[in-house]
């Protein structure tokens, strides 16, 4: 019965090793982050997917953690940006 | 759409014959049991939390004149004995949230158990890290490796993860206490799983983005 967690485990297991692998790995930067950003994210699924159960919940609870959480995570990144960047514009004045 | 007693008592106390308590049903707007509802939208604010603080840690990233390569401060294979610890204990927090709804309570508590180890084994290795990194110089305001910031979002981000887990660790205390004594449902159970999986799922974000990327 605990064997969906256990495979789950192995999968994680063994993108964390990839991940370390490619680290040391000479890539092209773009490739490399965008590898690192999908495995992550592959990472995030197997969690939310198996250990926390959210396969088999609920649309509603879904949508709000699967979409809930990054548009408004993604909100946050927007609004903070005309703060972050003017700082650009500040340390190339004189 | 499914509906739940509120009232509903522990395994250990057998529901007296004339209840004091009015029962009540109330719709559950997720489907999910209202104790579990609560923890997700704890997730979803914590989760938030987190997500500023990548965000801001992503910009100063953009704005540093030199960010150090993670590889000159931290040992790759460390971090990933680090990830293997804690994704472990994730896993042996899954069974036990699955032997708690087939009423296996010692193999639950044996699987907590397993689980507080896996944690407080992650924060050794954590403090063990702080330690290095603090006697090579570092505070929050400067650092010998390039950008002053990057000491600020090392502490910032893994401080506030660290702290995640003691909490969880004592969540999971908790928790043992009472299976052990047969006094926990199996909802108990999953409710402290799902908090321990969500510092599992912050970690992985941490790994990714302030250790790799």
């Amino acid at each position: 019965m605990y064997r969906t967690y256990w495979i789950a485990w192995g999968g994680l297991l063994a993108l964390t090793v990839t991940m370390v692998v490619l680290d040391q790995t000479p890539l092209p930067r773009s490739t490399f982050i965008a590898l690192m950003l999908g495995a992550m994210l592959v990472k995030a699924g197997v969690i939310l997917g198996y250990f926390m159960h959210l396969r088999f919940e609920r649309w509603a609870l879904v949508a709000a953690v699967v979409l809930g959480l990054p548009i408004n995570a993604a909100i946050l990144y927007v609004l903070i940006a005309p703060d972050a960047l003017r700082i650009f514009d500040m340390m190339a004045a004189p | 759409m499914a509906v739940e007693t509120l009232v509903r008592p522990l395994p250990h106390h057998p529901p007296a014959t004339s209840p004091a308590t009015t029962e009540v049903t109330l719709p559950l707007p997720l489907g999910a049991a209202w104790r579990k509802t609560m923890m997700w939208a704890f997730i979803i604010t914590d989760g938030l939390l987190f997500a500023g603080f990548l965000a801001s840690y992503g910009y100063a990233r953009l704005m540093a004149v030199r960010w150090p390569p993670q590889q000159e401060v931290f040992s790759v294979a460390y971090l990933a004995a680090m990830t293997f610890v804690l994704i472990t204990s994730s896993a042996t927090m899954a069974c036990a949230v699955e032997a708690a709804r087939a009423g296996r309570w010692n193999a639950v508590t044996r699987l907590v158990g397993l689980t507080i180890a896996g944690g407080a084994t992650f924060l050794g290795m954590q403090a063990y890290e702080w330690w290095h990194v603090i006697g090579e110089g570092a505070t929050l305001t400067r650092n010998s490796w390039g950008d002053a910031s990057f000491g600020s979002y090392f502490f910032l981000l893994t401080g506030f993860h660290g702290t995640h887990v003691l909490t969880g660790l004592i969540v999971l205390a908790v928790t043992a206490g009472h299976t052990a004594h047969r006094a926990s449902s199996a909802e108990g159970v999953e409710v402290a799983g799902l908090y321990w999986h969500f510092v599992d799922l912050v970690w992985v974000f941490i790994f990714t983005l302030f250790y790799l990327v």
